[in-house]
């Protein structure tokens, strides 16, 4: 402490004041150091972050305020040499105060000089940047983290675009969902993950448009994946502004939606299905008890009749002739409905099914009607037709149906041809949409008789539509929806075209393979 | 004196048209019962003979091809029968078809009775209703 190195009292009036404020300045640690870098001087600030009085702190080295590690690596040493070589050092680090916390110091050393440039000190000005070093840290740590998360999010596509819509960064869920690596993707366009329709109308420069007017897009849709597939994705895209409203950017969250997308569509399906089941009961109940009342009211009908007129005894057998009738037709019309009902029940009964020769059935069905076949001489000619997997007594309903049909609905000597050949789903014509796209056997059986308009071609394969009186041709109205029923429990589809007075085809289609 | 009036039965039924016409005949000698076994026919027969201008229709609902509701629409348009009594005449009603045909304008809805006294007796009272038809 001789003062030919340095005197901080040898200052003039103006001196003096200047001392007054670097010691009473409270925000700075502000230390005057000889060249050996013992301390000299020592104002307030010094005192309020370091904590040491003036008195204990005068004369002692400074790197009294430097960690263990830090005096290990002589970062004190280090630090002075810079500021004696190159005339200041500057240096951010954790400090010690005199009670053992720590504190986060931003330091600058500054080397002093007397006339002929030899160092005869060092001031030392330190600030308290603790808190700010704890928030810095804080903040880093969570962009970090932000950072971190986004790139590991598995189940959502996360991605950065320009605001040209190139993809600059891409997440763990985009690879996931997506299907490309982060090195495949990242400078091309997002329009790659939309198909070639959604290109077609623009859709993925709307989106970017939408997102830059209104700040953000929302769509579900069907996007591709690097290898073609799709996926149902549910995607936000958000408008990223820079400091003076303009837009930089966009987010891309993308959500792989399929599995629920698949479930909300089974889901439908099947709603809709118990629909058309429920509509179907409905009008089952309806004609149902329609066409046995019809025979019930006649039966009670005739039965006042005869009781009013007993005594007239051809009066009384002709309606007992008519009773008879009705009650007939009423058990025919039970029988034709268990029958139908029973279709329904047997549908998923997958132990009724096995290998149906459909030649063999032809032949039986010919045995069945030998008596009218032999009666109107009909003719009844078969190509060569398959073995299918099926329920054998619905397939020769079917047989017998249509065969009976043939034989009925014939003014001349009925001709009957029974062939088959196999066919796409889109040969189908009228082939519904829940039809599976697959191959099909098509049946078709084709008669000389007297047919039917046109018009009537699906109505016809209504329960309990008839298209002639009952004194006509006999019938409950159920054979052909029996048909339809048949078919459908088959996987399959009937269908009928026909011309009046020349004849009808009816075509019924059972899929090559059969799902079992 | 009055003219005799006439009465058109539009049933597939030969059962119920026999019945029909027995139970008209017995309740009254001023109205003339006529059948046509199809919606087609009756169309058919109306529009052919201008000459032929029912009262009384009773029309069935149920029947092959053209059913009553559709044949219900092709009489609204033939102006001749805007003063016919129709009425609907089928063993049910079902509450849809109901509600087509009275927003089609129908004198009434007739379930076929099981009971000839109760037919008789619908009938007598209709056939108290003489319509403009016959002035």
């Amino acid at each position: 402490m001789s003062e030919e190195h340095l005197n901080v009292n040898s200052l003039g009036s103006k001196g003096l004041l200047y001392q007054k404020m670097v010691e009473e300045i409270q925000d700075y640690a502000i230390i005057i150091m000889d060249d050996k870098v013992f301390i000299q001087n020592w104002n307030r600030g010094a005192q309020k972050i370091k904590l040491y009085s003036e008195e204990e702190i005068l004369g002692k080295h400074f790197s009294i305020f430097y960690l263990a590690e830090d005096l290990e690596n002589d970062l004190p040493g280090k630090l002075m040499k810079e500021a004696r070589d190159t005339g200041r050092a500057a240096q951010e680090g954790w400090r010690k105060r005199k009670d053992g916390s720590h504190f986060w110091g931003s330091i600058t050393i500054t080397a002093l000089h007397d006339e002929d440039d030899n160092v005869i000190g060092f001031s030392k000005v330190t600030r308290d940047l603790t808190d700010k070093k704890i928030a810095d840290d804080k903040l880093r740590l969570s962009e970090q983290r932000y950072h971190q998360m986004i790139a590991e999010v598995q189940d959502y596509a996360i991605i950065l675009l320009d605001a040209g819509g190139i993809i600059e960064n891409w997440n763990v869920g985009a690879e996931k969902i997506k299907g490309y690596r982060s090195e495949e993707v990242i400078g091309k366009s997002f329009e790659i993950f939309y198909t070639e329709e959604d290109k077609a109308i623009g859709l993925p420069q709307r989106l970017l448009k939408l997102a830059r007017d209104t700040g953000r897009a929302a769509l579900e849709g069907w996007r591709l994946r690097k290898d073609g597939t799709k996926f149902w994705g549910s995607v936000t895209i958000t408008a990223l502004h820079g400091k003076e409203g303009n837009v930089i950017g966009f987010s891309k969250v993308t959500r792989d939606l399929t599995q629920q997308k698949i479930a909300e569509e089974k889901l439908a399906n099947y709603t809709a299905e118990l629909e058309i089941q429920n509509s179907e009961l409905e009008q089952f109940a309806y004609v149902a008890s329609h066409d046995l009342q019809e025979p019930l009211r006649k039966i009670q009908t005739f039965a006042e009749l005869i009781k009013d007129n007993y005594d007239d005894k051809a009066f009384a057998e002709k309606y007992f002739k008519k009773l008879d009738q009705s009650a007939k037709r009423m058990a025919e019309l039970v029988r034709s409905l268990l029958n139908y009902s029973r279709l329904a029940k047997d549908k998923d009964d997958s132990s009724a099914l096995g290998e149906v020769n459909l030649d063999a059935l032809v032949t039986e069905t010919k045995e069945d009607f030998e008596l009218l076949i032999e009666e109107k001489k009909a003719v009844i000619r078969s190509g060569a037709l398959p073995v299918i997997t099926g329920n054998r007594i619905q397939l020769g309903q079917l047989f017998s149906n249509l065969i009976s049909n043939a034989l009925k609905f014939s003014k001349t000597t009925p001709v009957i041809e029974i062939n088959c050949t196999i066919v796409k789903k889109d040969q189908i014509a009228d082939a519904p949409k829940t039809l599976a796209d697959q191959d099909y056997y098509q049946l078709t059986f084709s008669d000389n008789g007297i047919g039917f308009e046109e018009q009537y071609s699906k109505t016809i394969f209504s329960l309990f539509q008839r298209l002639h009186g009952k004194q006509d041709y006999a019938g409950t109205g159920i054979g052909l929806a029996l048909c339809k029923k048949i078919a459908e429990n088959h996987h399959g589809f009937i269908s009928a075209t026909s011309e009046l007075g020349k004849g009808a085809t009816f075509f019924v289609y059972l899929p090559v393979s059969a799902r079992v | 004196m009055q003219k005799m009036r006439e009465c058109l039965i539009i049933d597939d039924d030969e059962d119920d048209q026999e019945i029909f016409l027995m139970c008209l005949n017995s309740v009254s000698d001023q109205v003339n019962g006529k059948t046509v076994s199809s919606g087609v026919d009756a169309i058919a027969m109306l529009t052919a003979d201008n000459d032929y201008t029912p009262d009384y229709i009773f029309l069935d609902v149920n029947m092959p091809k053209m059913n009553g509701i559709e044949c219900l629409k092709e009489l609204r348009a033939i102006e001749r029968l805007n003063n016919t009594m129709i009425f609907m005449y089928s063993t049910t009603a079902e509450r849809t078809s109901l509600a087509e045909c009275k927003k089609m304008g129908i004198s009434d809805f007739i379930i076929k009775p099981t009971k000839i006294s109760e037919l008789k007796e619908r009938l007598a009272a209709i056939f108290a209703i003489v319509p403009e038809t016959n002035s």
